[in-house]
């Protein structure tokens, strides 16, 4: 609680800190999702087709899971900072149920299926949709968490 | 009447900006598409560099994320006008927003300079055995100025005139 408070104050007294904190946020969320989207782009057929998805994996998943290790301490830079606020935010618990199931889902099925050695075509493309879609609803409700209470 | 003003009053700009769910939607969809986009635009630029995708081609690279690219820029593009036409009259004194605005015209200058040599030179690159530092010269640019891209622009909701 001390210590909590203490951050707090930190980040209070520079007001600085919260739009720097965005620009890290934005800056990874561009850099983990980007590079989450590409894997998908080829498992979806539309891009590097000549590479098989568990290439693609292996090159991206170092820079998708340092990205979003930054986007998760910008994250919880900016919860401290004001975190009155977000406790009382409609938006914020539905981003962050959104959140964990984007993130349990990538490192579960999402790599699963993107090493396999002959996926279904079927497969690969709902397992790639699935994924665009819950990490399009993680932005959404990062913009949402912003505008509504 | 100003022009920023005359903008703001275009019938379904109007409309646009006095709703409580467009503007975050048309925000939202920016956003996601940066990071769909923005993420080819940062691999490409790392597979310049020689950091990852080392065993694939850089034409393979450039040339098969082009299209997604280009329909990428033109959904920034589109959404980026809907959001600053609406509030014409906050954006036409923000610094922020002209900043951005310039370094926009900087991203298509960097692609006048190094287009021919880089980014349609792409099977000359791949016979060579090393990356020339003028590829790498174009990578690094490009990163420094989409970096100050989307730092500007989220800049643009601190400015206090």
């Amino acid at each position: 609680m001390l210590l909590q408070s203490a951050l707090v104050d930190a980040l209070n007294d520079r007001e600085w800190v919260f739009p720097l904190a965005e620009c890290v946020h934005i800056g990874g969320f561009a850099v983990g999702v980007g590079s989450i989207a590409l894997l998908d782009f080829r498992m979806l057929n539309l891009a590097l087709r000549q590479e098989s998805p568990a290439r693609i994996l292996r090159y991206t998943e170092l820079w998708t899971v340092a990205a979003l290790i930054f986007v998760i301490f910008s994250g919880f830079t900016l919860f401290l900072s004001q975190s009155h606020i977000y406790l009382i935010n409609q938006i914020f618990p539905i981003k962050m149920y959104v959140l964990a199931a984007a993130l349990l889902y990538n490192f579960t099925i999402h790599r699963k299926v993107a090493r396999m050695d002959h996926p279904s075509p079927a497969l690969s493309k709902s397992v790639a949709i699935v994924s665009l879609l819950l990490w399009t609803a993680v932005v959404f409700g990062g913009i949402f968490t912003g505008f509504l209470e | 009447m100003s022009i920023a003003q005359a903008l703001e009053n275009i019938g379904f700009l109007s409309d646009f900006a006095d709703s409580v769910l467009v503007y975050p939607i048309v925000l939202s969809i920016h956003l996601t598409d940066i990071a769909l986009f923005g993420g080819m635009i940062l691999m490409t630029n790392l597979r310049l560099l020689g950091l990852t995708f080392k065993s694939v081609s850089i034409t393979q690279m450039v040339t098969t994320l082009r299209p997604w690219k280009r329909l990428g820029g033109t959904v920034q593009i589109g959404t980026g006008l809907l959001l600053a036409v609406s509030e014409a009259t906050k954006y036409e004194p923000n610094p922020y927003f002209w900043t951005k605005m310039i370094i926009l015209g900087l991203i298509g200058v960097h692609a006048l300079i190094f287009r021919p040599t880089v980014y349609n030179n792409t099977e000359a690159l791949d016979r060579s055995a090393v990356i020339p530092g003028r590829v790498k010269v174009a990578a690094i640019l490009s990163l420094v100025l989409w970096t100050a891209m989307f730092t500007m622009g989220r800049m643009i909701a601190y400015w206090e005139g």
